[in-house]
């Protein structure tokens, strides 16, 4: 808990003046930074924040729609190779997240692999590469949903895996088709995983700033860029932590609303069992 | 299974735990002023580790180091005699960053950043003054650049590379008639091919030369504000802020992703070089200009080493070569024009005249008294 509570007492000092990185500078409570960032003229960062948000929520939603058949696949028909694949799944994870968003540079580029396949089968004229795959909302999604989909299907993997599939036997013998089944006893069987699995991507993705400073391009930063860029490129720790805590808070109540469906979900599958 | 609940009581204790321990750490490491160290204390050059810690940007790293790969020989002589094992590079991209991380992520015992902020560093107590008598060279340089370094008649920094900002373009893609001023940032026709630099207040100044603003660095409020609306409506039609001159600017410009970049001369050599057209904009309001050098860190443990580092950057062999590589112009002032192999740069861009960096038709850029508006200012055009 000190080793949690410590760095966000002191970025709650520096948001409200009572800390400065400037040695020998004045400090004094203040909460003008609070008041320009909630309604004065930092609607920039505010704008950047619900922009930030709809990047993370729709990420968050695709990958987990596209991490579910994955564990599907991995845990139902795999069978026998299934940890097999799950490693070949986690293999990229082998090398640093930093080359593989360089990696998604040399494929997006304007120069990169798809722009120089279009040009290779003639689809598109030699130079005129497709200026939206990099540095767009496209690419930032695109990486994010790659970077995040092994974690996402993890526990969506587990939660299938402990199933016990003795109860899609019995609604199979009691006359439900596989659909049937998969809609009425599989998926609410394993929504635990798929909340976890989504609240995995949505809070690490929040503070996200490594793959839109490299594939993001100027117009398609997120929060977590404003908040780096305040602790390193223009050095304003104030303005910087006022930013910092507010995206302490949205995790915390997503973290605690999400934790409560967890909660709630475990408890139902465990009632049978009473 | 047993369940750890975090009630309220300890919930509290911890959070009480946690503001005392943060009190405590904040009075450990209250900000105070530096002191430099004692001269009568520092032992002599044998007794130090010889482990440098050198704040520097990309591509400047001392001759016979594994980060430098651009061929430059400055250091030669320190890596000589005491070898590159000792040496740490830690990089900056902007002179706002290089600011911050003296500030925070040192001690430092030598940073290598431009002089607009030295007042700044000094103020903080980041750095301290050079003994000139220890750097041979130094009787060498440039008295004009040589005064920029000084505070209170103090040697803070020595001075080492000048040179020019411009917008570097494709000469084939970029008409003739559009390339005349810095407007040209701004010219919709090059959507998504310009490139403006990562740094906040070389934009800013870039956005008050355009507006036709005299002071560029001591902006009133009303014209930060300005300068912050012209940036906005540059915003859209930048392709990329770029922090890397070699990584992302001249591979951008090389392959066509980008026409337009704002860049130091360095660049239209090095494109020039590899026959690509491209050209270093003279802009109707003049270019900016810079310069830079080292300083030396208050707690250095390695005293004359650093000295000894110094030297072996500022030395004539070290400055001719580096100017022939970049063509950037250096402190050095034995260094004459014959020495430069294009004498065609050299007219153009007046590398044997260091004042020129101070001429009336180019800005030098300096201290912006209030830069804390203009970061603020800079971060909401990047969020915006």
């Amino acid at each position: 808990m000190a080793l949690l509570g410590v760095p966000v007492v002191f970025i709650a000092l520096f948001s409200v003046g009572l800390r400065s990185n400037i040695p020998g500078a004045p400090v004094a409570f203040s909460l003008s930074n609070w008041s320009n960032f909630l309604t004065g003229g930092g609607g920039a960062f505010r704008g950047r924040f619900v922009y930030s948000m709809e990047v993370t929520l729709a990420v968050s939603v695709l990958t987990t729609l596209a991490a579910y058949p994955l564990a599907y696949f991995l845990s139902f028909v795999a069978r026998h190779r299934r940890y097999a694949l799950l490693l070949l799944l986690l293999a990229p994870f082998f090398t640093s997240y930093l080359l593989r968003v360089i990696a998604w540079q040399i494929i997006l580029n304007n120069n990169g692999v798809v722009n120089s396949l279009l040009w290779d089968l003639h689809l598109r004229p030699q130079g005129d590469g497709v200026s939206w795959l990099i540095y767009s909302t496209f690419s930032v999604a695109l990486v994010l949903f790659y970077s995040w989909i092994p974690f996402v299907s993890l526990p969506i993997f587990v939660v299938l895996e402990n199933m016990d599939h003795r109860l899609q036997e019995a609604a199979a013998d009691l006359g439900a088709s596989r659909m049937s089944t998969f809609w009425k006893v599989t998926l609410p069987l394993s929504l635990p995983g798929v909340i976890a699995g989504f609240v995995f991507v949505l809070i690490p993705t929040t503070g996200e700033f490594i793959t839109p400073l490299l594939v993001g391009g100027p117009n398609n930063q997120l929060f977590g860029n404003s908040i780096q860029a305040f602790f390193s490129a223009t050095p304003d720790w104030n303005y910087g932590s006022v930013l910092a805590v507010a995206l302490i808070v949205v995790v915390v109540v997503l973290t605690l609303l999400f934790g409560r469906f967890l909660q709630t979900d475990l408890r139902a599958e465990a009632r049978p069992e009473q | 299974m047993t369940a750890w609940v975090l009630d309220r009581r300890r919930f509290l204790a911890s959070g009480a735990a946690a503001l005392g321990g943060a009190v405590l750490l904040d009075a450990c490491g209250s900000p105070s002023a530096s002191h430099s160290s004692n001269p009568s204390t520092r032992p002599p050059i044998g007794k130090e580790s010889g482990q440098l810690s050198i704040l520097e940007w990309p591509g400047y790293e001392a001759h016979g180091t594994k980060a430098q790969t651009n061929g430059l020989l400055a250091g030669k002589n320190y890596t000589g005699k005491f070898g590159t094992s000792g040496i740490t590079y830690t990089y900056i991209t902007n002179d706002d960053q290089a600011l911050e991380k003296a500030t925070v992520s040192g001690p430092f015992d030598l940073m290598h950043p431009c002089h607009e902020n030295l007042q700044d560093y000094v103020s903080r107590g980041l750095v301290q003054p050079f003994d000139s008598s220890l750097i041979p060279s130094f009787s060498q340089l440039n008295p004009f650049l040589v005064k920029k370094g000084q505070i209170n008649g103090k040697q803070y920094m020595i001075p080492w590379d000048w040179g020019y900002g411009s917008l570097t373009y494709r000469t084939d893609h970029v008409s003739a008639a559009d390339a005349t001023g810095w407007e040209l940032a701004w010219n919709r026709k090059y959507s998504g091919k310009i490139s403006l630099w990562g740094g906040a207040s070389t934009n800013f100044e870039i956005a008050a030369l355009k507006l036709g603003f005299p002071k560029i660095d001591s902006l009133t409020s009303s014209q930060l504000s300005s300068a912050k609306a012209a940036l906005l409506q540059q915003k859209p039609l930048n392709k990329l802020y770029w922090d890397n001159e070699y990584t992302q600017l001249q591979p951008d410009l090389k392959s066509g992703t980008t026409w337009i970049g704002y860049s130091w001369q360095d660049t239209l050599v090095t494109l020039s070089g590899e026959k690509i057209p491209v050209a270093f904009l003279n802009p109707s309001q003049g270019r900016l200009s810079w310069l830079c050098g080292f300083m030396l860190g208050a707690h250095t443990k390695n005293y004359y080493h650093c000295h000894d580092y110094v030297e072996s950057f500022i030395n004539h062999a070290a400055c001719a070569q580096m100017t022939n590589s970049y063509y950037y112009g250096t402190s050095n002032a034995t260094v004459k024009p014959s020495d430069i192999k294009n004498q065609t740069l050299v007219k153009a861009l007046k590398l044997g005249d260091p004042t020129a960096i101070a001429a009336t038709d180019v800005h030098l850029q300096s201290w912006s008294p209030n830069r804390k508006d203009l970061e603020l200012a800079w971060q909401e055009v990047v969020a915006a």
